[in-house]
C-alpha cells in the first residue's frame, strides 16, 4: 500500500465582511471589530431584519483583468474570484501547461445563484400581475435571457470560472469543500487542489427567507453586538457573504519547493444529524461523531488539540448542541479548550464559513493567537467553556479543530496541525 | 489495503418507468418518455418537448405525507427512488436484527447528485413583487405576508440528503455535488472514495432532477442546446436535447460489509474520474478532450485495460458538438472497435443531475443481462460519430465490464467503470 501523502496549506486568500483580503480580515479579528451594519447593498426598510455583514467595496473590475469573463460574474462567484486569486499569489505557485491536469479545484457554492434583478425583470416582462402568462413566456422567453446571464445563473457558474480562469485541467468537485480536498491530495490524485467556498445569500430575496424562518436576529439597533454566540441572549445568526480559498499541496512537493507552509491540514470528519433540517439535536449528537472522526482521521487525541473554531452561529439551539457535542468528545478536558466563535465578529458566510474558518485556523497557528468570541457579555449556564471572551489570546497553537455545520444537519470537522508539529510526527 | 466496493442495491424513476425494471423493459423496446410537457400548458411553445415523470402523485411515491409539506416535486422523486434502492439492498431489514444500531447507522453515509436550486422555486416572490409595484421597501412587507414560512427550507440544495438522512437514521460521510450533468457520477465517485478509505461502511447514492421545468426550456433553448424535434444521439440529424426528470439511486457497501451480512451483490464499482476541461460555463472543446482524460483516468483507477472493456453507456446527449467529440474520444481510446455504444437519454431524456446514476443501473442491468438496448430512433449515423458502434438494434455487450460517460456545464467529465460480475 502506498503511504498516503501529507497535505500542507501552502496559500490562503479571503473576502469577508471584515477585510477583502485575508490580512485585513485578521487584523480586523485581532482588532475585535464587527463586519455587522445595517444593510447597504439594497433597501432592507420593509425586512424584519435590516443588518448583516456585508463585504465592503470589492470592486469586480479591479478584481478581473479579463473583461470578457466580467459579464459571467455575479456578486459570489466575484468573491470567488477574488479570494482565489489572493490563495494563488500567496502560494507562489500555479498551474502551467505541463502541470494543468495535476490541479484540482474543490470549491462550495451556495444555494442562490439568481440574481434578483433577474426576477424583477421576469416579473415585469411574464407576471405583470403575479401569475405567469404560460403563452408569453413559451413565445418570447428564449429571447428574454441572454447567453451571459444563462451561464451565470448556472450552481457551476464559479466552479466554471475558477477552472477558466487558473486553467485548473484535473479533478474537480462542487460540495463541502476542504475535508474532500485533502482526501483527494492525500489519495495522489492532484498534487494541487485549489479548495474553498464562496456565498452569498445577502439579497431580498436571501433575507426573506431567512426572515420568513425566524432564524436571523432582528437586533437592528445595535448591529455590532447582534451576533453574540454562546451568550445567554443570542437570538438568532447574522448573515455575512465573502469567499476562502485554500491551496493545497503535497507536503514533500511544498517543501522541496520551498514554500511557505501555513499549516498541515491533518484530519476530517463529516457526519449527518439526521434531526432536524435546522438543528442539531441538544445532546450534540452528530457533531459528535464528526470531532471523533476528525481526531481518529488526524491521529490526534483531545488531549493535543489546543483551539477550536465553533461553527457558533449565536443561535439558541447551535451553539448548545455544539457546546454539548465538546464535552461528550472533550470529557473534562473540554474546560481547558480554547473556543471561539469568529462568527461574532463576521456573522455567518454560509457556503463560505467553513473555508474562511478554516483559514482562520491556519492563521490561528501561524500568529500564536486564538481569535476571540465577540460579544459574549452574559453567560449561559448551559454554554460555559472557555470562549476567549476577553479578546484574541496570545497562546501557542499546534493543534486547532474547526466545525461546520449546516442546515440538513451535516456536519464537518477539521483537523490542522501546526508545521512543527507536522514534521515531528513519525520522524 | 482499499476496500472494495460493490452494488447492493438499485432503484429509480424515469420518464419511461416507475422503477428499474420497467425502465429497463421500456428501454428494451424502444419506447421513449419524451413527451410535450404536461405539467403545464405548453401548447404553441416553440421548444415543448420533456421527459416528465408520468402519472406523477406525489402521495404514491412517499409515504410521509407530512413530509410532502416541506420538498419540491425534485425532492420526491429523488427520494422515491432512494426508497426503491434502500428496499432492494434488505439493509434495514439487517439493521433491524442488530442487538445495537448505532454503529451501522455511524458507518452509514449519504451522497446526493443534487440539481441545486431552481427558477421556479422564486415564483413564490412574482406576487409580492407585482403587489409591490417597484418598492422595494413595500417589497419587504409584502413578501414577509405571503410567502410561506418554510419557504427557505423547502428550497435547499440539500433536502433529500437531509431526509434520507431523517428517515434512516443515517449518520455517516455524506456530501451534496451539485456539478450539473456530472452531478449523479460525482456521488457515486465521492461515495466510493469514502468506502475505499474505509470511512464508512455502505453508502446510500442518489442523483435526482427535476430538469425540465418551466423556465428551463425556452432557456437551454436560448443557448442552443435544445431540440424540438426529439433527442436522436450520434444521428446526422441531431440538434439538440430534451430535458427530463427523474432518479437514480444505489446502495454500495464495502466488500466485507456486504459478505458480513450475506447480501446479495449485483456488482462493483472499479473506478471513477471527473476531470474538468477549463473552457468556462457553457462551452465544450470538440476534440473530446475531457471526455478521454476522464475514461483514461477511470480505467486507470480500475487497473483496466482498454480491451476489456464490455460496452459505452454514453453521455449521448443529442448534441451537435458532444456527441461527436464523445464519438472522437472512444476511437481514439478503444480505435476502430466494435465494442458496443449506446445511450439512454433518447427513452429518459436528459435529466442533468440524475442522469449519471440511473445510466449507471441501466448500464449494470446491461452487463447482467448480457444486452446492450439500440438507440431506437437511429437512422443515420452521423459522419462525425463513424468508427463508433453504435446500432438502432440490440447489442451483445463483449465482457461483464462497462463505462458510463455523463458530462456537464463548467466542462465538467466523468467516467465511472462498473462490473456486473460479483
Amino acid at each position: 500500500m502506498t503511504q498516503s501523502r501529507t497535505v500542507a496549506v501552502t496559500g490562503v486568500g479571503m473576502v469577508t465582511p471584515l477585510g477583502n483580503d485575508a490580512k485585513s480580515t485578521w487584523e480586523a479579528i485581532l482588532s475585535g471589530e464587527s463586519g455587522v451594519r445595517e444593510i447597504a447593498g439594497f433597501d432592507a426598510s420593509g425586512f424584519p431584519t435590516r443588518i448583516a455583514a456585508e463585504v465592503k467595496n470589492l470592486r469586480a473590475e479591479e478584481t478581473i483583468e479579463d473583461r470578457k469573463l466580467l459579464k459571467y460574474v455575479t456578486p459570489f462567484s466575484l468573491f470567488a474570484l477574488a479570494a482565489a486569486e489572493e490563495a494563488v499569489r500567496d502560494a507562489g505557485v500555479r498551474p502551467t501547461k505541463a502541470t494543468a491536469e495535476r490541479w484540482g479545484l474543490v470549491s462550495g457554492s451556495g444555494m442562490m445563484t439568481m440574481e434578483f434583478d433577474f426576477l424583477q425583470r421576469f416579473q415585469r416582462e411574464f407576471a405583470v400581475d403575479g401569475q405567469i402568462d404560460l403563452a408569453r413566456l413559451g413565445a418570447e422567453g428564449a429571447r428574454f435571457i441572454s447567453s451571459p446571464e444563462f451561464a451565470r445563473h448556472r450552481a457551476v457558474a464559479g466552479q466554471a470560472l475558477l477552472h477558466k480562469r487558473y486553467d485548473i485541467r484535473g479533478y474537480s468537485a462542487n460540495l463541502q469543500a476542504l475535508g474532500l480536498a485533502m482526501r483527494v491530495v492525500r489519495s495522489g490524485q492532484a498534487d494541487f487542489v485549489l479548495a474553498g467556498g464562496y456565498d452569498t445569500m445577502i439579497n431580498p430575496i436571501g433575507l426573506a427567507g431567512f426572515c420568513l424562518l425566524g432564524a436571523i436576529s432582528t437586533d437592528n439597533d445595535r448591529p455590532s453586538s447582534a451576533s453574540r454566540p454562546f451568550d445567554l441572549t443570542r437570538n438568532g445568526f447574522v448573515l455575512g457573504e465573502g469567499a476562502g480559498f485554500m491551496i493545497l499541496e503535497d507536503w514533500q512537493r511544498a517543501r522541496d519547493r520551498g514554500a511557505k507552509i501555513y499549516a498541515e491540514i491533518a484530519g476530517e470528519g463529516n457526519s449527518l444529524s439526521s434531526y432536524r433540517i435546522t438543528d442539531s439535536p441538544p445532546s450534540g449528537d452528530g457533531p459528535i461523531q464528526a470531532i471523533r472522526s476528525a481526531l481518529e482521521d488526524a491521529e490526534e487525541t483531545i488531549d493535543s488539540i489546543d483551539y477550536l473554531n465553533a461553527h457558533g452561529t449565536s443561535t439558541p439551539m447551535n451553539d448548545l448542541s455544539e457546546t454539548n457535542a465538546i464535552k461528550a468528545v472533550f470529557g473534562d478536558r473540554a474546560y481547558d479548550l480554547a473556543v471561539s466563535s469568529t462568527k461574532s465578529q463576521m456573522g455567518h458566510l454560509i457556503a463560505a464559513a467553513g473555508a474562511v474558518e478554516g483559514i482562520i485556523c491556519a492563521l490561528a497557528i501561524q500568529h500564536s493567537t486564538a481569535p476571540m468570541t465577540a460579544n459574549l457579555r452574559t453567560p449561559d449556564a448551559a454554554c460555559d467553556l472557555d470562549y476567549v471572551s476577553e479578546g484574541c489570546r496570545p497562546m501557542q497553537v499546534d493543534a486547532a479543530l474547526s466545525n461546520s455545520f449546516g442546515f440538513g444537519g451535516s456536519n464537518s470537522c477539521l483537523v490542522f496541525r501546526s508545521p512543527q508539529r507536522a514534521e515531528n510526527r513519525g520522524r | 489495503m482499499q476496500n472494495k466496493v460493490v452494488i447492493t442495491g438499485y432503484g429509480c424513476l424515469t420518464a419511461s418507468g416507475a422503477d428499474a425494471s420497467g425502465t429497463w423493459k421500456a428501454v428494451l423496446a424502444g419506447e421513449s418518455g419524451i413527451r410535450e410537457a404536461a405539467t403545464w400548458d405548453s401548447s404553441g411553445w416553440p421548444w415543448r418537448l420533456a421527459g416528465e415523470i408520468k402519472d406523477y402523485s406525489p402521495r404514491d411515491l412517499v409515504s410521509d405525507r407530512k413530509l410532502l409539506k416541506f420538498i419540491t416535486r425534485q425532492d420526491v422523486i429523488g427520494l422515491n427512488a432512494v426508497t426503491q434502492a434502500v428496499a432492494h439492498s434488505g439493509i434495514i431489514e439487517h439493521r433491524d436484527e442488530l442487538a445495537d444500531p448505532t454503529s451501522f447507522n455511524d458507518r452509514t453515509g449519504v451522497f446526493v447528485g443534487s440539481p441545486a436550486t431552481k427558477y421556479r422555486y422564486q415564483h413564490d416572490f412574482l406576487s409580492p413583487l407585482a403587489n409591490a409595484g417597484g418598492d422595494s421597501r413595500e417589497f419587504g412587507v409584502r413578501a414577509m405576508e405571503e410567502v410561506h414560512p418554510m419557504w427557505l427550507l423547502r428550497t435547499l440544495p440539500n433536502n433529500v440528503l437531509a431526509y434520507v438522512g431523517i428517515q434512516y437514521g443515517f449518520k455517516g460521510a455524506n456530501a451534496n455535488v451539485t456539478a450539473h450533468g456530472v452531478s449523479g457520477s460525482q456521488a457515486i465517485a465521492e461515495a466510493c472514495r469514502y468506502l475505499r478509505d474505509g470511512a464508512i461502511d455502505r453508502a446510500i447514492v442518489v442523483g435526482y432532477d427535476s430538469a425540465s421545468e418551466l423556465e428551463a426550456l425556452p432557456y437551454y433553448a436560448s443557448v442552443g442546446l435544445l431540440s424540438s424535434r426529439g433527442l436522436r444521439p450520434f444521428d446526422r440529424s441531431r440538434d439538440g436535447t430534451v430535458l427530463g426528470e427523474g432518479a437514480g439511486a444505489l446502495v454500495l457497501e464495502t466488500r466485507d460489509a456486504a459478505e458480513r451480512r450475506g447480501a446479495k451483490i449485483y456488482g462493483e464499482v472499479l473506478g471513477s474520474s471527473v476531470v474538468a476541461e477549463a473552457e468556462g460555463v457553457l462551452s465544450v472543446r470538440e476534440d473530446g478532450d475531457g471526455v478521454s482524460r476522464a475514461i483514461r483516468m477511470a480505467l486507470e483507477e480500475s487497473g483496466k485495460r482498454p480491451d476489456v472493456i464490455g460496452m459505452i453507456s454514453a453521455h449521448a446527449n443529442g448534441s451537435k458538438v458532444s456527441d461527436a467529440g464523445e464519438a472522437r474520444a472512444f476511437t481514439e481510446i478503444f480505435g476502430a472497435s466494435s465494442i458496443p455504444v449506446t445511450g439512454f437519454k433518447w427513452s429518459l431524456a436528459h435529466t442533468i443531475a440524475a442522469s449519471g446514476a440511473i445510466e449507471s443501473i441501466l448500464t449494470l442491468l446491461c452487463l447482467a443481462n448480457g444486452r446492450v438496448p439500440g438507440i431506437a430512433n437511429l437512422e443515420e449515423l452521423s459522419p462525425e460519430c463513424s468508427g463508433v458502434s453504435v446500432s438502432a438494434s440490440e447489442q451483445k455487450p463483449r465482457s461483464s465490464v462497462g463505462i458510463v460517460v455523463s458530462r456537464g456545464f463548467a466542462g465538467l467529465n466523468s467516467c465511472i467503470v462498473l462490473s456486473s460480475h460479483a
